[in-house]
């Protein structure tokens, strides 16, 4: 097993999930600013950026094996956590050789990806497979190409269908999400999806979007940070099992605050797949606690902020109501009110 | 957690008849009886039906005569709607198709349309009668029906289910998510909500 994995994390039961100095460093904290409102924050999805995260096109972390476990248990509990409507095969294998494609090239120590016309020999050494397959005959592997590369992939992925001048989640692999069902959502056009958000539609943030992402480009991805918080490294906040999570939030504490509360922070980047002409949207979550944020002291500062002065309407919507104040009361005896630099980089190189 | 102005609500406009349609259905959950104006922009003889669904047993052939020959009458939505799938797999192009009802009931006929090769062109939705909601828990995933308050008990795991502003079409459904899940027994006074 390779060195840089830590396979025997969990994120759920006895909550093993822990980041190491490196994973802390790395995380893409999504506050430039001291205050947080909903906007179009889309950029191109470009190697580089303010941390290692944004890397790769598809980020492989120390967290990669545990993640792929911890997603086939929730497919065993509930297979229907993965679906694509029936017109979107093209989509599906669009999205196994995207993936397929960017692991091999940004990750060749770990994947590795040999064609030989459509005859593929697929190698994924974390998780210990070797496949051979046709590529375009879903006979050839063990399931649908969509939920057998995204079982050996980090974070939630959605396809959407582009017609009648609208997008259409008509399919996707899901979870680890903050609190929202592909179950329910399956079919819907984007304001539809979109409709429980408040604020933003008044903002017009969704109308906006909607008319980039009909123009998103092939070979030009676009990336976009989105963010809650959780209780306890737990991925599988979705409302399908809510009645199991929900009692979390009021279990926060002053004393267990830190160690209890999770920053749960989406690199979302949405690819424009060739064949189908569909978007693939690509939900990677990073969780990072209170306590290791407030070991970067500009990251401290700023959550601070963010949190004192978060509307109200945010707050309920994310859920935080419960325990947002004691998150700022721990935090607030270390931010001591000086300017901080815009941007998400952590400003300094060691913990 | 709730959360009010959910923009997936779908709107209805009057029920007004499409004068492009070479023929056309009307499918309704009620004793409906269409207002004669509503014809006004058609030619005197483009085929209309009229299929009711009257929730009675007695009815059916021979068991409700009426002056318009093209009318149906079911004894349940159920049936009527089974007897629409068969029709509309047969169907060529140029029906028309009107749901009228509950929106529980019109989403049914718009799925069951969209799923035989209509598209929304075709079909027209018109929301009558009560405001009465289906749910659909997304914890256990039983449809609990006619549901007036803002908070019901699941039908398929029991949950106190607080009936969210979020509408899925294909599910013909709204959500509705466990109102006490993080604090057992903390359920809001029950209000009629959707009369």
């Amino acid at each position: 097993m390779n060195q840089r994995f830590k396979p025997a994390e969990t994120f759920r039961r006895d909550f093993t999930f822990r980041n190491s100095d490196e994973a802390v460093l790395r995380f893409p904290f999504p506050f430039p600013e001291d205050s947080y409102m909903y906007s179009v924050n889309i950029e191109p999805h470009t190697p580089g950026g303010p941390t290692a995260a944004f890397q790769a096109a598809f980020d492989v972390d120390e967290h990669y094996v545990a993640e792929c476990a911890e997603r086939a248990i929730v497919l065993e509990e509930d297979p229907g956590r993965c679906k694509v409507l029936p017109h979107m095969m093209a989509a599906q294998w669009d999205t196994l050789e995207l993936i397929m494609e960017s692991f091999a090239r940004d990750y060749p120590q770990d994947f590795s990806l040999t064609k030989e016309g459509t005859n593929w020999v697929w190698e994924n050494r974390p998780l210990g497979i070797k496949q051979s397959f046709v590529f375009g005959d879903a006979k050839t592997l063990p399931c649908e190409p969509f939920e057998y590369i995204t079982r050996q992939a980090q974070g939630d992925f959605t396809l959407q269908d582009q017609r009648e001048d609208n997008l259409f989640v008509d399919g996707g692999m899901v979870t680890t999400q903050a609190d929202w069902s592909l179950e329910f959502n399956i079919g819907m056009t984007f304001h539809e999806w979109h409709g429980p958000v408040p604020l933003a539609h008044q903002l017009g943030v969704f109308d906006r979007a909607l008319k980039f992402l009909m123009r998103l480009q092939y070979g030009q991805p676009v990336r976009r940070l989105n963010w809650t918080m959780t209780i306890n490294p737990r991925l599988d906040t979705s409302p399908e099992n809510y009645p199991l999570w929900g009692t979390d939030r009021t279990t926060v504490t002053p004393e267990n605050v830190a160690e209890k509360v999770f920053l749960r922070v989406e690199l979302q980047t949405l690819f424009r797949l060739p064949r189908s002409n569909a978007i693939l949207f690509g939900i990677r979550c990073y969780l990072l606690s209170v306590a290791d944020i407030a070991r970067v002291e500009k990251w401290g500062k700023r959550l601070h902020r963010v949190l004192l002065d978060l509307p109200t309407e945010l707050q309920d919507y994310k859920g935080l109501t419960r325990y947002r104040q004691t998150v700022v009361d721990y935090l607030a005896p270390l931010d001591d009110g000086a300017p901080l630099p815009s941007g998400i980089a952590p400003g300094q190189t060691a913990l | 957690m709730p959360v009010s102005g959910i923009v997936s609500r779908p709107t209805y406009e009057a029920l007004a008849i499409d004068p492009a349609g070479r023929r056309h259905l009307f499918v309704a959950d009620h004793a409906f009886e269409p207002d004669p104006g509503v014809f006004a922009a058609l030619p005197s003889e483009a085929p209309v039906e009229l299929w009711r669904a009257l929730a009675e047993a007695r009815v059916g052939s021979g068991a409700g005569p009426r002056a318009n020959a093209l009318a149906r009458d079911f004894r349940s939505t159920t049936q009527l709607l089974d007897a629409l799938a068969y029709r509309l797999e047969r169907e060529r192009v140029g029906l028309r198709l009107y749901a009228v009802g509950l929106e529980s009931f019109v989403w049914d006929v718009a799925r069951l349309a969209r799923g035989l090769g209509m598209d929304s062109s075709e079909y027209r939705l018109s929301h009558v009668g009560s405001n009465r909601r289906r749910v659909y828990c997304v914890h256990c995933r039983a449809i609990t029906e006619n549901v007036a308050t803002n908070v019901v008990a699941c039908s398929g795991c029991g949950a106190n289910l607080f009936v969210r502003d979020h509408f899925s079409r294909r599910l013909a459904a709204f959500m509705g998510f466990q109102i006490d899940a993080e604090a057992p027994g903390e359920v809001p006074p029950i209000e009629e909500a959707f009369p």
